[in-house]
């Protein structure tokens, strides 16, 4: 089980935090890394959870899996921090606003599709996603980064390209990200054998 | 149809959606496309444009969104439940079992070097996110790019950022801060 007594928060203060922060952000922003963002403002700068690297890690899993990635984000953040409760927090945190929102629209819709500042209002904090992004791309670029440089920056060109050019499945390229990774281990290994 | 038929038929289709929607929501479009207009029917491809335009402006993660919509208009409730539940079922589990392999193996090289990988792949990822994201700001449904708003939008995303990287504020009040800023600013017409 993890930890759960790490900075001094009860068992109930972390699922409140946690059913609020993704229950807030799903409740405004419609971007997965939205999500993201908040939870690392939340705990790893504000409540000292997660250090940065931590948090970084989850990121590089959260890719690896299918859906949407607000809901696998908040499985993984809510269990480290207070295990299988905590992801049932974090994730009913998330799907409850889309319900409640949706279910509400879903009569309506209409007059809510053709009012011109919902949509004005909806642009204007996709500037703000673009932001947030950048800085949690700084924060991963900085960790990727730390022992060596050409190794991550040929996997981070390589990766890119993939999805830009071809429009494959990500699950390929994750498969194929898991190979390299491991295949650069094997050869760690073999280098260090041999000296 | 009875409504139990329909309201697993809904489930399977979103659980097929939630199982193969890798790489964020706009990857998940076409998939959602796929199970519900031309495979089950449920949907006109005209009510799937209004679902996308829906998804858009309304918040809350898109797949859960569209989930939740055609759900609520095949079945009402029960179908938006059966419909939000498919679509999370298949990535909640890998979640956890990739989180507890990480969990059981993090110190070694072999999962250490997995991990840098699929963090540059996450980085790459995010990049391009970012830049088609940043592209639909600056000239948003394919329009032709100006010179002024190309000018209006850097300059809010530079100032957002030195909010967040800086200022170390954090993004929710700064996002509700761009999308309030965008509507003064069109309404003062520019």
């Amino acid at each position: 089980m993890p930890d759960m007594t790490q900075g001094g928060e009860g068992l109930l203060r972390r699922l409140t935090a946690l059913f609020l922060a993704t229950f807030t952000i799903s409740a405004t922003a419609n971007s997965g890394y939205a999500i993201i963002a908040v939870m690392r403002d939340d705990f790893v700068n504000k409540r000292r959870w997660f250090t940065e690297d931590e948090m970084n890690d989850y990121i590089a899993i959260v890719q690896s899996c299918p859906g949407p990635m607000a809901v696998t984000s908040s499985m993984i953040v809510g269990y480290q921090a207070a295990g299988l409760l905590g992801s049932f927090a974090a994730v009913l945190g998330v799907i409850v606003p889309p319900f409640a929102v949706m279910a509400i629209v879903t009569v309506f819709y209409q007059a809510i599709v053709s009012n011109p500042y919902v949509t004005v209002f909806m642009r204007g904090m996709q500037m703000g996603v673009v932001a947030m992004l950048l800085d949690v791309c700084i924060g991963l670029f900085r960790d990727a980064t730390k022992k060596s440089l050409a190794y991550p920056l040929v996997v981070m060109a390589l990766a890119f390209l993939y999805v830009r050019i071809t429009g494959c499945s990500i699950m390929w390229l994750a498969l194929g990200c898991g190979v390299a990774g491991a295949v650069k281990a094997l050869l760690i290994r073999r280098e260090v054998e041999a000296r | 149809m009875s409504d139990v038929t329909l309201i697993l038929r809904i489930f399977v289709a979103f659980v097929r959606v939630g199982a193969l929607a890798f790489g964020g929501a706009y990857a998940a479009i076409p998939l959602v496309e796929q199970e519900v207009v031309t495979n089950a029917g449920f949907m006109t491809y005209s009510e799937f444009v209004d679902l996308l335009a829906l998804d858009e402006i309304t918040p809350g993660p898109i797949l859960i969104n569209s989930a939740t919509f055609v759900g609520m208009k095949l079945a009402g409730i029960p179908g938006a439940v059966a419909a939000t539940l498919g679509c999370i079922l298949v990535p909640c589990i890998v979640a956890i079992s990739l989180l507890f392999l990480f969990r059981k193996y993090k110190d070694t090289t072999l999962v250490q070097s997995i991990v840098l990988t699929l963090k540059c792949m996450a980085l790459a990822l995010i990049v391009s996110t970012m830049v088609k994201l940043g592209m639909n700001a600056v000239m948003p449904e394919g329009s032709t790019v100006e010179v002024v708003r190309t000018a209006y939008v850097m300059a809010v995303m530079c100032a957002a950022f030195y909010l967040m990287h800086w200022k170390k504020l954090s993004p929710l009040p700064v996002m509700l801060g761009c999308g309030a800023l965008n509507v003064v600013v069109t309404m003062l017409g520019m």
